[in-house]
C-alpha cells in the first residue's frame, strides 16, 4: 500500500498526506470502475456518504502522539477535502470530508452530480453588466430593477 | 459601461404584460428592422397568451378552435412543446395545469426569433432581453464580449454571477419574482430546496423550456443538467449554494463582490 509505505520510510508527514490527498483526488476523479486502488478497502467505489477510509491495522492508540490535519484539493470536477491521521509516523486514518452540507438530501445531489457540477457559496456582486438573466418578471417589478436601471443608463 | 462609446439602437417596449429590450449595437441598421421585431412579439402575444381570452391558445382551451385551424406556428410550437416534455422527463409540460399553457417555451422562442429577425437584417452585435430572458450575438462593443448579470435570487440589486459571451441565450426560471407560478407536474406542487435555475445554450426557446424545466425538478434539478447536450445550467439552492456545470463554469468572469 502506497500509504503505508510512505509511512514507513517515516517520510516527513506533511509529504505522506499530500500523497494521500493526490491519490483520493486520482480517484475521486475519474469513474466510479477505476476507484478502487486498495484491496483492503472495499468492494465498491466510496460512496459520498461513507466517509471513512482506514488505511491500516494500526489503532491510533498504538504509540506517539496523534495529529490530525485537513488538506484539500481542486479537481477539474470537484473539490476534495480529506482529513489524515496521523499516530507517530504511521497514518492510521483518512476520512474522505464531504464537500459541503451534511444530510441525506445534500449526500444525495453529491453523490449523482459531485463529479460534474462545480460547487460554490452564493455570493452577491454588483458588475459592470449589460442585461440581467432573471425568473420573469413584471412591468411592476421591471421599474425597480437592476434591467431598468441598466436600460436607462444605455438611454 | 460609460466608458466606451455606445452606437447603435436601443428600445425598450412593453410586449406581453413585460418590458423587452433590443439593444443593437451596429450603425445603419434600419429603424423599421426593430419596428417589425416589435409587431413579431406583439403578434406572439396576441396568438399565443393565456391572458387574452381571443387568443389561439385560449380558444384551442376552449374548444372554440380546432388544432388544423390554428396558424402554422401554433401548431410548430406545440410539436415543439411536445419533444420538450420528452426530452425533459416529463417536467416540463405545457398542461402541467390542465389547459395547454406553452408560454415557458413561447417567450423564448419569440425572442430568438426577434433576434434572427435583426440579424437578417444586418444587425451582428445585439442583446435583446424579455422578462428575464437573454439573448445575445457579436460584442457589446468591438473586442467587448457582452456581460450578462444572473439576477441575485434574495438582493434585486445584485448579482450572482456574471457571464461573458458572444452568442448566447439565456433563461432563469425562479420562485423569487411572480412567486410560485413553476410546478412540478408530477406533484402539482411548488419544487422545493431551489432559489433559481439559469440555463444557457444556442436556443432561447429550448433554454428557456430547460430552466422551467430542472427547476421544476427540485433538488433533481442540478443533476438533470449535468446530463444536458450542448446546454449548461447555474442552479442557486435555498441552503446557499450554487452549483454551476463545466461549461457554466468556463463563461464565469470574476463579480466583485460588495
Amino acid at each position: 500500500m502506497r500509504a503505508r509505505a510512505l509511512a514507513r520510510r517515516a517520510v516527513p508527514a506533511a509529504v505522506a498526506t499530500a500523497a494521500v490527498v493526490a491519490l483520493l483526488a486520482n480517484v475521486r476523479a475519474r469513474p466510479p470502475a477505476l476507484a478502487v486502488p486498495e484491496k483492503a478497502a472495499r468492494p465498491s467505489p466510496p460512496p459520498i456518504a461513507a466517509p471513512e477510509r482506514r488505511v491500516s491495522s494500526k489503532r491510533p492508540t498504538s504509540k506517539g502522539p496523534t495529529r490530525t490535519g485537513t488538506h484539500t484539493v481542486t479537481t477539474p470536477f470537484s473539490i476534495i477535502s480529506v482529513r489524515v491521521t496521523l499516530t507517530g509516523n504511521e497514518l492510521t486514518r483518512v476520512e474522505t470530508v464531504e464537500l459541503t452540507g451534511n444530510g441525506a438530501r445534500t449526500q444525495a445531489i453529491n453523490a449523482r452530480a459531485e463529479p460534474i457540477l462545480r460547487e460554490e457559496a452564493l455570493k452577491a456582486g454588483s458588475a459592470k453588466i449589460d442585461v440581467v438573466s432573471g425568473a420573469t418578471y413584471t412591468s411592476e417589478s421591471y421599474r425597480r430593477s437592476l434591467q431598468a436601471a441598466i436600460d436607462q443608463a444605455r438611454g | 459601461m460609460a466608458e466606451l462609446a455606445v452606437i447603435g439602437q436601443h428600445r425598450v417596449e412593453e410586449v406581453m404584460g413585460i418590458p423587452v429590450g433590443i439593444d443593437v449595437r451596429d450603425a445603419g441598421i434600419d429603424p423599421g428592422a426593430l419596428d417589425r421585431a416589435f409587431d413579431w412579439l406583439r403578434w406572439v402575444d396576441a396568438t399565443f397568451s393565456t391572458y387574452r381570452a381571443d387568443s389561439q391558445i385560449s380558444r384551442l382551451n376552449a374548444g372554440t378552435l380546432a388544432l388544423e385551424e390554428a396558424a402554422t406556428e401554433v401548431r410548430a410550437v406545440l410539436e415543439r412543446c411536445e419533444r420538450l416534455r420528452d426530452q425533459t422527463r416529463g417536467r416540463f409540460d405545457v398542461r402541467a395545469r390542465g389547459d395547454i399553457d406553452p408560454s415557458g417555451f413561447v417567450k423564448g422562442w419569440a425572442v430568438e426569433t426577434a433576434a434572427a429577425m435583426l440579424v437578417e437584417a444586418g444587425a451582428r452585435n445585439l442583446c435583446l432581453h424579455a422578462g428575464g430572458d437573454v439573448r445575445v450575438r457579436g460584442e457589446r462593443a468591438p473586442g467587448h464580449p457582452w456581460r450578462i448579470g444572473i439576477q441575485h435570487p434574495r438582493e434585486r440589486d445584485r448579482v450572482a454571477a456574471v457571464l461573458s459571451a458572444r452568442d448566447l441565450a439565456v433563461a432563469t426560471s425562479g420562485a423569487y419574482e411572480r412567486g410560485a407560478h413553476v410546478v412540478d407536474p408530477r406533484t402539482g406542487r411548488p419544487p422545493e430546496g431551489v432559489l433559481s435555475v439559469t440555463v444557457v445554450g444556442a436556443d432561447l426557446g429550448t433554454a428557456d423550456a430547460y430552466a422551467t424545466a430542472a427547476f421544476a425538478m427540485g433538488l433533481e434539478g442540478p443533476a438533470w443538467t449535468a446530463d444536458l447536450r450542448d446546454y449548461d445550467a447555474l442552479t442557486i439552492l435555498a441552503d446557499g449554494r450554487v452549483l454551476s456545470t463545466p461549461g457554466m463554469a468556463r463563461l464565469r468572469v470574476p463579480t466583485p463582490i460588495n
